[in-house]
């Protein structure tokens, strides 16, 4: 009895559609991720910021969002022209600023800076 | 006051030696009373302007000849007229030469002379040549004392006075030179510059050509020619001075009115980087920013251009967001694309939050806010010191559950690291788990129910330990997955098996859901679930049998089989598990009939892959060879349950363990039949087990409701560690870490927890002596009890 039930399982199992994700677009699997970062314990807002410098998505209000954008664009580009200097085959790809109260980390690109502001005693 | 100098100069000196003029002037030396008095107050005016020039005078100048005619007048009085100049013939006239006669010059223009009378002393004075500067500066002096006089004497007297004169100009010059110098200091003084007899200004030294030369009579005539010229130049009119007025016109104003020129600043800083990027695009992008840059230059707020400027970057790259032309470092461009940007802002955000780059930065990013937190977890779990953030506040909860199992630090227990869980996982039962064997960061569980009620769509996770709150890779099943298996060779396969006995293989490369292969086309593929799967290393193949790795399964409808990756899965069967209660039943089965027994579990042995344990659901162990498919080689019977797991010991070649849902573990050793040691703590099913790798008395227990470490060295009585688990949650599956001392254990929630082994007792080796002695000193007590322990 036993085998059979399994047998009759068995039949079905090719009927049915495992493969939703080709489907899925890629900005739901980015906005997921944003969020999930947004939701780790003691992570304060997410920025992402264009290549001009102009925040493009961002977790906190519009004061906070511009100055931060301002502020480590200017010092991304200066770091990336620091790095470049040296080498002008390597480029900057992450930036991590420790400070007492909060942790800045700062993923960089060409196009967008990706900034995440932690306070990581939490 | 010069005039009382003079006076007293007068009276002092005395006429010396007579030089030529002296004499010359002696000789005319007639004084007349009223002319010497008239010399004094006439001279006298003169003396402060001869005393202005007294310091010019030589020094040497200074000595005077004196005269050797003495005149005196009605009363015997010495009223010898002094010489005005005694020159003193030294050494340094000539250098004084070039100086005195401008200053003599000047001393004769300072008075207001005409140049008539400087002309009409000049032409009386021929003999002195030397002197004859001197003459006419004195001539020209004393020529306004001369219209006082009478004409007669005007010559006449004009030697006495100059003598005269010149010698009180000699001595007033001494004395004075100091005062005045001061005051002349000061003075503009004015140099005219005059022809002399002597001094010319122009000089141009003649040409001499010799009478016998060929140019000669050429010279001559242009001589004559010019002999007639100067003589034809007197009342010439060729030579009449003229002259000639220019109009002025007058000035007029104009103005242009032109555009405000304005000024922009522009800086370029220019760095190692920038040129490099200058230089590297030059070549790339050359076609593009004239394509671009035609459509900027153009007209920007046109649309079409627009258009334009987005087709050559969408066309050009697909992957990145904006083409090279952003990238050139132009600063012309630069600015035309800030124009160009608010247009484009849309597909700006959607280009970058859907480029590639902008996800792995993001995973990235997780996993490196994730490790700010659980950074102190990781160390521990990787055996690195511990280091505490200086700038984290610890609350007083934590503190506290910190001091309180530090205080049990001397007993062994599991200490909790973290769990990997999400909401994915949430009430699903871990049926297995797996490491890869490249990565051993990276962790395959599996997800599916054991029981037959309860099915659902099964889950393969797999998680990375940088990450624990959301799995690197999800694959969805059809069904619960019953078995997880990472291959060796290709460390991205992992093999599936599942509840209705497919096994698929996925690459975890790829997020991709659908697997390579599947065997659910496969003709003999399981019709059961398939409870166990094993990625197998032949290293020694005989000849006609493949080398390499092969995928063995066992499976609930009794057979063990060989999985081969061609175009599908195909699978050969290695064995059946004939289930042997044919002998057991009273009544003869049809041998025909062939039940079989359905596997659980098998292993392999880690020596020799040829030789495989298989446990059965009706509690038998059958060890079996690899090359022979008909029959066991031998058959360990002891359980009464089904066997869930059996596992060879990784250091000790001939011991393995079987636990079973009869609530016992069994040690057997390969030789003998039966067990050589059991382990029961408690009337629960043992869902799994585990050999530490690390240490060869040690091993791990999954029992229902509780997780148990058991160190034989300590102990074969029961458990070193016991770690209880929140009730009705059962842990199911159990995991050692291959590297560090850590053990996970997965639980009927879907959680899979990482504990970490504290206060084990450490050995240096891997304590296999110990274990044999254990066995050993087992089976001798046993024997010498006559009885062997172990039954349940």
């Amino acid at each position: 009895m036993l085998i059979v039930l399994q047998l009759y399982f068995s039949f079905h199992s090719n009927d049915r559609q495992t493969e939703e994700a080709p489907v899925l677009s890629d900005m739901a699997e980015v906005e997921d991720t944003l969020k999930r970062i947004q939701g780790i314990n003691g992570v304060i807002g997410t920025i992402v910021v264009n290549a001009e410098g102009i925040p493009i998505k961002t977790t906190l209000d519009n004061s906070t969002t511009v100055q931060y954008a301002g502020l480590l664009h200017q010092l991304t580009m200066k770091a990336r022209s620091t790095v470049r200097d040296i080498d002008p085959q390597n480029d900057l790809t992450f930036l991590r600023i420790r400070s007492k109260k909060h942790e800045i980390m700062v993923s960089t690109d060409k196009e967008y800076l990706l900034i995440v502001i932690q306070n990581p005693a939490e | 006051m010069s005039h009382t100098t003079v006076k007293q100069k007068r009276t002092a000196l005395k006429v010396a030696r007579s030089s030529k003029t002296l004499n010359v002037s002696s000789g005319v030396f007639r004084v007349n009373q009223s002319m010497t008095k008239t010399i004094n107050p006439s001279f006298s005016g003169k003396s402060f302007s001869s005393g202005s020039d007294s310091k010019v005078l030589d020094k040497s100048l200074a000595q005077t000849p004196k005269h050797t005619v003495q005149v005196f007048d009605e009363h015997g009085q010495d009223i010898t007229p002094h010489p005005l100049y005694n020159p003193d013939p030294g050494v340094l006239q000539p250098k004084q030469g070039k100086i005195f006669p401008a200053h003599e010059m000047s001393w004769t223009t300072m008075t207001d002379f005409p140049s008539v009378a400087f002309q009409t002393t000049n032409a009386s004075f021929t003999g002195p040549f030397t002197r004859s500067f001197f003459g006419s500066a004195s001539a020209s002096r004393t020529s306004q004392t001369a219209e006082s006089v009478t004409d007669e004497t005007k010559d006449f007297i004009a030697k006495p006075d100059l003598s005269s004169s010149l010698t009180d100009v000699q001595t007033r010059r001494e004395k004075v030179k100091e005062q005045v110098r001061e005051d002349i200091m000061d003075r503009v003084v004015d140099c005219y510059l005059t022809e002399t007899e002597t001094i010319w200004l122009l000089d141009i030294p003649a040409v001499s050509v010799s009478v016998d030369s060929e140019d000669a009579e050429a010279v001559k005539e242009r001589n004559n020619a010019y002999t007639e010229l100067c003589k034809n130049r007197q009342g010439n009119d060729k030579y009449v001075e003229r002259s000639m007025q220019t109009f002025n016109d007058a000035p007029k104003t104009k103005e242009v009115q032109s555009d405000s020129i304005t000024m922009v600043d522009k800086a370029v800083m220019s760095t190692t980087w920038d040129m490099y990027d200058s230089f590297c695009n030059k070549s790339d992008v050359s076609e593009n920013t004239v394509v671009s840059a035609e459509g900027n230059k153009a007209t920007v707020p046109d649309s079409s251009s627009m258009s334009h400027l987005l087709n050559p970057s969408g066309t050009d790259q697909s992957m990145s967001v904006f083409s090279t032309t952003s990238t050139v470092s132009g600063s012309s461009t630069h600015l035309e694309k800030m124009t160009v940007l608010p247009v484009e802002e849309e597909p700006d955000l959607e280009l970058i939050l859907q480029s590639d780059k902008f996800k792995q930065d993001l995973a990235m990013m997780e996993r490196v806010v994730l490790a700010n937190i659980f950074q102190p977890k990781l160390a521990a779990y990787r055996q690195l010191p511990v280091i505490e953030d200086p700038d984290c506040v610890q609350t007083q909860m934590e503190e506290e559950s910190w001091t309180e199992q530090t205080k049990n630090s001397l007993s062994p227990f599991l200490e909790h690291l973290w769990a990997f869980k999400c909401e994915l996982t949430m009430g699903r039962n871990v049926s297995s788990m797996t490491w890869n064997k490249k990565n051993p960061d990276l962790l395959a569980v599996g997800y599916g129910q054991h029981e037959f009620k309860d099915q659902k769509p099964g889950l393969v996770c797999c998680w990375s330990l940088k990450n624990p709150t959301w799995p690197d890779r999800i694959f969805h099943c059809e069904s619960g997955v019953t078995a997880l298996d990472f291959s060796s060779c290709n460390a991205n396969q992992l093999a599936v098996g599942m509840y209705d006995g497919t096994i698929a293989i996925y690459n975890v490369q790829t997020a991709e859901q659908t697997p390579i292969t599947d065997s659910s086309d496969c003709a003999n593929m399981h019709t059961c679930p398939v409870w166990q799967l094993r990625w197998v290393d032949h290293d020694t193949g005989l000849a006609g049998e493949e080398k390499g790795e092969m995928l063995i399964s066992v499976s609930g409808d009794g057979r063990i089989s060989k999985w081969i990756h061609y175009k599908g899965l195909e699978c050969v069967d290695l064995m059946k598990l004939k289930s042997p209660n044919v002998t057991i039943n009273r009544q003869q089965w049809n041998p025909k009939i062939l039940s079989l027994a359905p596997g659980l579990c098998f292993d392999f042995h880690p020596n020799d892959s040829k030789i495989y344990l298989a446990g059965t659901e009706e509690g038998q162990i059958h060890k079996c060879s690899y090359s022979y498919n008909e029959q066991f080689l031998e058959t360990y019977e002891a359980h009464t349950g089904p066997v869930y797991k059996v596992a060879w010991s990784p250091f000790c070649p001939d011991v393995f363990l079987s636990c079973s849902s009869d609530w016992t573990i069994y040690l057997w050793r390969q030789d003998l039949p039966k067990p050589v040691l059991g382990f029961s703590s408690g009337q629960k099913v043992v869902f799994d087990i585990m050999w530490s790798p690390h240490c060869a008395t040690i091993f791990g227990v999954v029992r229902e409701g509780n997780v148990e470490i058991w160190d034989l060295r300590v102990s074969s009585l029961d458990p070193t560690i016991v770690s209880l688990t929140s009730t009705g949650v059962n842990p199911t599956v159990l995991l050692f870490t291959p590297e560090t001392d850590c053990v996970l254990v997965g639980d009927s929630e879907g959680h899979v927890t990482v504990y970490k082994l504290k206060n084990l007792p450490a050995g240096g080796s891997t304590q296999v002596e110990t274990l044999e002695d254990v066995i050993w000193s087992t089976l001798s007590s046993q024997h010498t009890l006559g009885k062997t322990d172990g039954s349940a």
